[in-house]
């Protein structure tokens, strides 16, 4: 590894190193809330480092990426971290979680997911993925006194470790059919006139299997309403988020380098869109519990990021990472909203403990409401342009089923977001106490609503920023 | 005159509003100032509405009016507003109408800063929709006018209010929805033409394709629209939002909501698809004729005098889309000067019953009678608007409907000769709701205080403007002229386009 890599590693050495340290820090100052200020205080330096720096190579070691595209991703998985641990500052300190490891976990999955998003080869791959999972698990369970949270954990672990297993092993066919690791050759094994074709197929397949466990598409996502309701909000938020995100991420380098047996591959994903679009969304109707309506709404959102990938071209692959970045902003910006009225002693997950908050806690409550109407995919929100862009692209492509059944899920999911806008403003105001918020919990929410407004009014400087970057 | 054309007027226009709204929720617990801002506004609002129309009184073809900037330019979306003779008609409506939903809800009490902030959005709402002339653009206005609505119906609505709300969402959102897919298609053929990618409306006109292609996007853009208006099929979630609706919200929904459905055929629909617009016309008669019978028949058999309301909504409604099916120029001018005639008498109506249900705690028909001896003032401002609303003559209503029942029988004789046959029914139910609220037997124990000046000047100023409008419509349909003589000239002429399917 030359000096130039190094460099080039620079906003992943400081999530990572950054980690270490505050691990160390913790054993002999043990303070919660200034720990993890420290630690959301590393991820934004990694974050501007990863945003201004020009890095002296473009790849490092024919591992991972270090030109634009990874270095978007680097910024806003790291900015992801930031948040996550302000949001989990007083969160964390009602429920004695430990500032040090804590701390450190998170920015550890933020250089995972950093690393995930930017590879360039399988091992790279497996490496990122592994990086943040293995962290993510004990995220989970990290309220050790919490039931809920610690079988959210096994489950996550079991189902990651089937996964993991697939993963590996198609990685292993790849390879064998290919002789390298390198994402772009690694990809020739599904030519026709090779030889080693079916084997490389078999591989292919695995593989998305595992990526899809990991993005909770339809029939690999069983676990998902069950840990997003054990885990902790914050934890959830970036479950959701940034390990999906970077998954897809990283998918979106592995189908735009395929240029051969894309035609192959492509029935396979229309199947497993519209799975995660039909499924998603009629189970999401029944939850009376907000994360987990929150669960299988992502599914359905993950179908729709996939409908980004199916598409593909320019419009497509825009699209998704414009999608991506929106559904940080309002799905970390939900769970903040839960995370920041849970007490010392619960989080207000059932519909019925949100029952008139809209006028007892009129600012969250109003942020909770941008960030479903955007969800939903109402316009001015970045939801809707991040819809839009989708549909352009799967119609140009010629997808028109796909784009019709996803304009219908659309509709119906209105139905399940503004269940939740009508317990918020409609019912009679008796809410149970919630907690009032702190300052740090209100600037991270104020900012998630301001970047889906943002983005939906004003879209045009990020989609021009992704549209340079698509490589 | 330079000057005045370099100030971005429409943007002021529909920003304006959207700045009070801001305003409004930043100081929601000031309510009383709340609701002086709103009043401000929406008065500058139709200031600025006003002064557009004199100053563009002659009419004329083409924008008076026109704005284009870049917005998106990577997905093709700009920001156009224009502003011609129709929309002109509908600004100033809006105006008027908006500044009278702010005085008819002065009472409000509950949660005040945020109701007044939602009226204010639903004015930046539905000036965009009047004015964009990008169709992405127009879409987010489209949407936009639904989110404020679906809160005031749903906070501030009555016993069903939440059934009500949702409803209304998901009916006018699933039309939506579709034609937003129409719109990306109709985009997309553009480009694969060779045209740069573009979804302005005059970029998107002349797109060629198939037949076939041509029916499904313009049905898309239909159903969107005539959900909206409501036509008949697809009418039943407007009585249930008006029943439940507070006062405001039913005077916005039958005044301007309605409209922009019409609105939308006319400026999108027909010049975007000629040749399916001009198969769809004996269809639409057809509808519209369906419409006018059957809802006065159920108006007629309503008990909740809000709810006859509603429904005669969906009646007069129908007379305005014969009007566009009639496809001339009597009958086009007469139908958008009736979208503006019934805007105003609808929602004087509305305004009447909930004066009469916020002192009397009941629209029931059967519960009420025999106000005339006890208020007045109140009776004859509602025996007033319901002879307008049933179209006597030198009122405003018989304005607009003599003249598409003119243009309808050159269209076809047929058409006009049904639709003549459906003024004598809404005459019925009219006179049946006056029968029952105002003459009649008193029942209970009336002591409720008449008008308040506030109340008076708001119904006033409405009075005048349906003796205006019936006396003389000459200004109003000047500024029309030159648009609908356009917008004819898109579509072939169709005096003989047959009768009935």
């Amino acid at each position: 590894m030359t000096w130039n890599d190094l460099v080039a590693l620079t906003p992943i050495l400081i999530l990572a190193l950054g980690s270490v340290a505050i691990l160390m820090l913790g054993a002999w100052w043990p303070k919660r809330r200034e720990l993890m200020a420290l630690g959301s205080v590393t991820a934004l330096a990694a974050a501007l480092t990863a945003a201004v720096m020009t890095p002296p190579v473009e790849e490092i070691r024919g591992m991972f990426g270090a030109g634009p595209y990874a270095r978007f991703f680097t910024t806003l998985w790291a900015l992801t971290a930031a948040l996550t641990l302000v949001l989990s500052g007083r969160y964390g300190a009602e429920r004695r979680f430990s500032g040090g490891e804590y701390t450190a976990l998170v920015l550890f999955a933020a250089a995972g997911m950093a690393l995930l998003s930017g590879a360039t080869s399988l091992v790279g791959l497996f490496l990122g993925l592994e990086a943040f999972t293995l962290v993510l698990y004990i995220l989970i369970a990290f309220h050790r006194e919490d039931d809920a949270g610690a079988e959210a954990g096994l489950k996550y672990l079991v189902m990651g470790a089937v996964a993991t297993g697939f993963l590996a092993f198609g990685i292993a066919l790849i390879f064998t059919s290919t002789g390298t690791f390198h994402l772009p050759e690694a990809l020739s094994g599904l030519d026709p006139a090779s030889g080693m074709r079916p084997v490389a197929l078999l591989g292919w397949a695995m593989l998305i299997l595992a990526l899809g466990f990991k993005v909770s598409l339809v029939p690999f996502h069983l676990w998902t309403p069950d840990v997003y309701q054990g885990a902790p909000a914050p934890v959830a938020g970036l479950l959701a988020t940034g390990s999906k995100g970077a998954v897809f991420a990283v998918l979106l380098s592995l189908t735009a380098g395929l240029a051969v047996g894309w035609d192959d591959l492509r029935p396979l994903l229309w199947v497993l869109c519209v799975l995660s679009l039909l499924v998603g969304t009629l189970c999401a109707l029944r939850q009376d519990n907000l994360k987990r309506m929150l669960a299988y709404s992502s599914v359905v959102h993950m179908g729709y990021v996939l409908m980004a990938l199916i598409a593909a071209g320019a419009a497509g692959h825009t699209a998704l990472v414009f999608y991506l970045t929106a559904y940080v902003a309002m799905n970390l910006g939900a769970f903040g909203v839960i995370a920041s009225f849970s007490t010392a002693t619960r989080e207000p997950q059932e519909l019925e403990d949100l029952r008139g908050l809209g006028y007892r806690h009129p600012l969250r409550s109003a942020a909770l409401a941008i960030f479903l109407f955007s969800l939903a995919g109402v316009p001015p929100s970045a939801g809707f342009i991040g819809k839009f862009a989708i549909f352009v692209a799967t119609l140009d492509a010629g997808f028109v089923a796909l784009a019709v059944l996803g304009v219908l899920a659309s509709l119906v999911s209105v139905y399940y977001y503004l269940r939740v806008v009508v317990v918020l403003y409609m019912s009679v105001e008796d809410a149970p106490s919630l907690h009032p918020g702190t300052r740090e919990e209100g600037a991270v929410l104020a900012l998630c609503a301001l970047a889906t407004l943002g983005l939906g009014i004003l879209p045009a400087p990020l989609l021009d920023l992704i549209g340079r970057l698509i490589p | 005159m330079t000057e005045f054309i370099h100030i971005p007027w429409l943007t002021i226009l529909v920003f304006l509003p959207l700045a009070g709204a801001l305003l409004c929720l930043a100081l929601h617990r000031r309510e009383v100032l709340c609701r002086w801002l709103a009043l401000a506004v929406s008065w500058g609002v139709f200031v600025l509405a006003a002064g557009l129309f004199a100053a563009f009184r002659q009419g004329g073809a083409g924008w008076l009016l026109y704005e284009d900037h870049a917005w998106i330019e990577r997905l093709g979306v700009r920001y156009i507003l224009g502003l011609d003779g129709i929309s002109l008609l509908l600004v100033l409506l809006s105006g008027f109408l908006m500044l009278t939903a702010v005085l008819v809800s002065w009472k409000v009490r509950r949660h005040t800063g945020f109701f007044f902030a939602l009226l204010l959005l639903m004015e930046a709402g539905i000036l965009g929709v009047f004015l964009a002339l990008d169709l992405v653009l127009f879409y987010l206005f489209w949407e936009l006018m639904l989110i404020p609505m679906f809160f005031l119906i749903g906070v501030w609505g009555h016993e069903r209010r939440i059934y009500a709300a949702v409803k209304f969402f998901l009916f006018t959102l699933a039309g939506s929805l579709l034609m937003l897919l129409a719109i990306i298609g109709l985009h997309l053929l553009h480009t694969a033409g060779g045209g740069a990618p573009s979804f302005a409306l005059e970029a998107l006109r002349g797109t060629s394709m198939s037949t076939t292609v041509e029916f499904w996007l313009y049905g898309a853009f239909l159903l969107a629209f005539i959900i909206k208006v409501p036509l008949v099929p697809v009418h039943t979630w407007l009585p249930d939002a008006h029943t439940e609706a507070p006062t405001a919200g039913s005077v916005i929904l039958a005044g301007l909501l309605l409209k922009t459905g019409v609105y939308g055929l006319l400026r999108f629909g027909f010049p975007l698809f000629p040749a399916a617009a001009l198969a769809s016309l004996p269809w639409l008669a057809l509808l519209a004729l369906i419409g006018i019978f059957y809802a006065a028949w159920i108006a007629y058999l309503q008990t909740d005098a809000k709810r006859l309301v509603a429904y005669s909504s969906v009646a007069h409604m129908g007379f305005v889309v014969l009007g566009l099916a009639a496809w001339n120029q009597t009958a086009l001018e007469g139908g958008i000067l009736q979208m503006v005639n019934h805007g105003i008498t609808t929602g004087a109506l509305f305004a009447l019953v909930g004066m009469i249900d916020e002192r009397a705690h009941t629209r029931q028909i059967a519960e009420l009678g025999g106000l005339w001896g006890r208020v007045p003032r109140l009776s004859f401002f509602f025996l007033f608007f319901s002879l307008a609303s049933l179209g006597l003559p030198g009122l405003n209503n018989f304005a607009g409907e003599i003249l598409i029942l003119i243009g309808a029988f050159q269209a076809n004789p047929l058409w006009g000769a049904t639709a003549f046959a459906g003024v004598v029914f809404a005459a019925a139910y009219m006179l049946r709701l006056v029968q029952g609220v105002i003459w009649g037997p008193a029942r209970g124990a009336v002591f409720w205080p008449d008008l308040e000046p506030r109340e008076a000047v708001v119904l006033i100023a409405l009075a005048l403007l349906v003796l205006w409008l019936g006396l003389y419509p000459a200004p109003f349909l000047q500024v029309l002229e030159g648009p609908v003589s356009d917008l004819l000239a898109q579509l072939p002429q169709t005096l003989n386009h047959g009768g009935p399917p």
